[in-house]
């Protein structure tokens, strides 16, 4: 059978210009909820930036006892570093540890001259792959006899050992709560889109439901009933998921400085890498939704 | 309740029983119903055991009060519904096994008229016709040569620009029934196709309807228009209560309303 694609192209965008008041309607569907999820993933993602930031913060500090034997040292930092836990570990000696204390200090001068010789231990400073495996790191030092044997202070393991005990916990919980709802959010938004969208396609058809009923009268065959309706409908989607994607980036150009002005303490940013990312899932979304909306808004005026 | 309505049934068929009662067919069957009932939900069936059998060629008409079953039976032979019981040929295709793919080929071998014409009313004469051409897939050059010919055939061919609300009702009438022949299918189904027109302008339709018939084609008409019946002399099934009453050929409408 010969099935000509001009015929498509050419009813679909009539069908367009034809019912225009329609498929403004849907255009501006599809575009409002594309730019809602949009919206809340951008705000993801920046969430995520900082919630990273705050977490890559913590590293386990090992304090080691003056005059501890420089190749334990060397043998516990390469034990650390064979753990598949372990990013990486630094050695802090007692001058450096000392220099930064002083800059930390910078500001009230008097504690630095309070002072005598040097009463700061030296450390190793472990970083971790994933920070919310503090916990198992600690536990893995602890058991490594070596540690024992280094610690500035053996008697007592606990104070020898620098993680922010008591932050840790209640950080990871609210980051693991933040997580959580942001991707309750976005599939909540998803079902919402994908509900309008349905709908509004669905008023689409029903506006030319008499148009199908002759094309199955006269004998026209499914597919090709459906094919303009599809590609109208992804038509609809691309046009709707282009213009959420451009006010995106619209409004992350005129918010962001101002937002990195406002909270200069905060890592907010986003690379182009994540900006590209989330174009290309609005329009892969806008795509399926199209499909999947004129697919089922079809599915009652076809069955046989 | 069957019974009381078989005892009906069968009464009304001696009653009505008339000097010309429909031959067994000879030549090739068009349209063959084997035993066929319709039920929808659990209500009586709206056709209840029919058989009949139509010809190549001939020219039919069903009647029946409304709610007799002509509906259900046009709507069998489209295939828009597919019967409870019983077997379904037509144009020696099985349609109670048919696959639903295979439905709109069907289609394209089966023109169909309306009472309420079903033209696009933003299409023109032609383009209306030439839509029943496009979505089958035919070529503009086919499209082009078929369409006013049709058109000339159903006695149009100087309203073929012409967009429906500027046409008469008959004239729609014949637009739609150029939609429907324009494919040259063998079998025309009619659903009441002079219910909206007056008679001067039915008889019109009519003698278009025969002229069709005279080219082979098999015309089913479905109606309520007794003086046409009655004028046209033709094969007349009579459907009662999902019943076959009365087939007769060079029959009438029979009924007192």
């Amino acid at each position: 059978m010969s099935i000509n694609v001009g015929y498509f192209i050419r009813e679909s965008m009539q069908n367009f210009r034809r019912n225009w008041v329609m498929t403004l309607g849907a255009v501006i569907t599809i575009y409002l909820s594309l730019l809602l999820v949009g919206v809340f993933l951008v705000t993801g993602v920046l969430v995520n930036s900082v919630v990273k930031s705050v977490e890559d913060k913590v590293t386990i500090q090992v304090f080691l006892k003056d005059g501890a034997a420089t190749a334990d040292v060397n043998a516990l930092q390469k034990n650390l570093l064979a753990n598949t836990l372990v990013q990486g570990v630094e050695y802090t000696s007692k001058d450096k540890a000392l220099e930064q204390f002083k800059e930390d200090m910078k500001q009230s001068p008097e504690i630095i001259d309070q002072l005598e010789g040097n009463p700061l231990p030296a450390s190793l400073d472990v970083t971790l792959k994933d920070p919310r495996t503090v916990e198992d790191m600690v536990k893995a030092i602890k058991i490594d006899p070596l540690f024992t044997k280094v610690a500035d202070r053996p008697d007592n393991p606990e104070e020898s050992l620098k993680y922010g005990q008591q932050v840790v916990k209640k950080l990871f919980a609210f980051t693991r709560v933040i997580r959580t709802l942001e991707i309750a959010f976005v599939a909540m938004l998803a079902a919402v889109s994908l509900i309008f969208i349905n709908n509004t396609i669905r008023l689409a058809i029903y506006a030319r439901r008499k148009e199908i009923g002759i094309m199955r009268l006269v004998g026209a065959s499914n597919w090709f009933i459906r094919t303009p309706f599809l590609l109208e409908g992804v038509l609809q989607s691309m046009i709707g998921a282009t213009l959420a994607i451009v006010s995106i980036v619209g409004l992350q150009a005129a918010i962001m400085p101002r937002l990195g002005e406002a909270l200069p303490f905060l890592p907010v940013g986003m690379d182009t890498a994540a900006t590209a990312q989330i174009s290309l899932v609005l329009i892969l979304a806008g795509v399926f939704i199209g499909l999947l909306g004129s697919g089922f808004a079809l599915r009652r005026y076809l069955k046989v | 309740m069957t019974d009381i309505n078989d005892a009906i049934g069968q009464q009304m068929a001696t009653r009505a029983s008339d000097p010309t009662p429909a031959l067994p067919r000879t030549g090739p069957l068009m349209i063959a119903m084997r035993n066929v009932s319709k039920s929808y939900v659990t209500e009586k069936p709206a056709l209840n055991d029919v058989n009949v059998e139509i010809g190549s060629g001939e020219f039919v008409f069903i009647v029946g009060h409304s709610g007799s079953g002509k509906s259900t039976f046009i709507r069998l032979l489209l295939r828009e519904l597919t019967p409870s019981r019983g077997q379904i040929i037509v144009a020696g295709q099985d349609l109670a096994k048919m696959k639903n793919w295979k439905v709109p080929y069907l289609r394209r071998n089966i023109g169909c008229v309306f009472q309420d014409f079903k033209l696009l009313p933003n299409k023109t004469s032609f383009e209306n016709v030439a839509f029943a051409l496009e979505v089958i897939g035919k070529s503009k050059h086919v499209i082009r040569t078929q369409v006013p010919e049709v058109l000339r055939l159903v006695g149009l061919e100087d309203k073929i620009d012409n967009y429906p609300d500027e046409l008469s009702g008959g004239e729609q009438q014949r637009v739609s029934i150029a939609r429907a022949f324009v494919n040259r299918p063998p079998l025309l189904l009619c659903d009441e196709p002079t219910g909206n027109l007056d008679p001067q302008t039915s008889l019109g339709i009519m003698k278009l309807l025969e002229r069709i018939n005279k080219t082979g084609t098999t015309v089913l008409i479905a109606t309520h228009d007794r003086e046409m019946v009655d004028n046209m002399r033709r094969r007349v099934i009579a459907l009662e209560g999902g019943r076959i009453i009365r087939d007769q050929d060079r029959g009438v409408y029979g009924y007192v309303d």
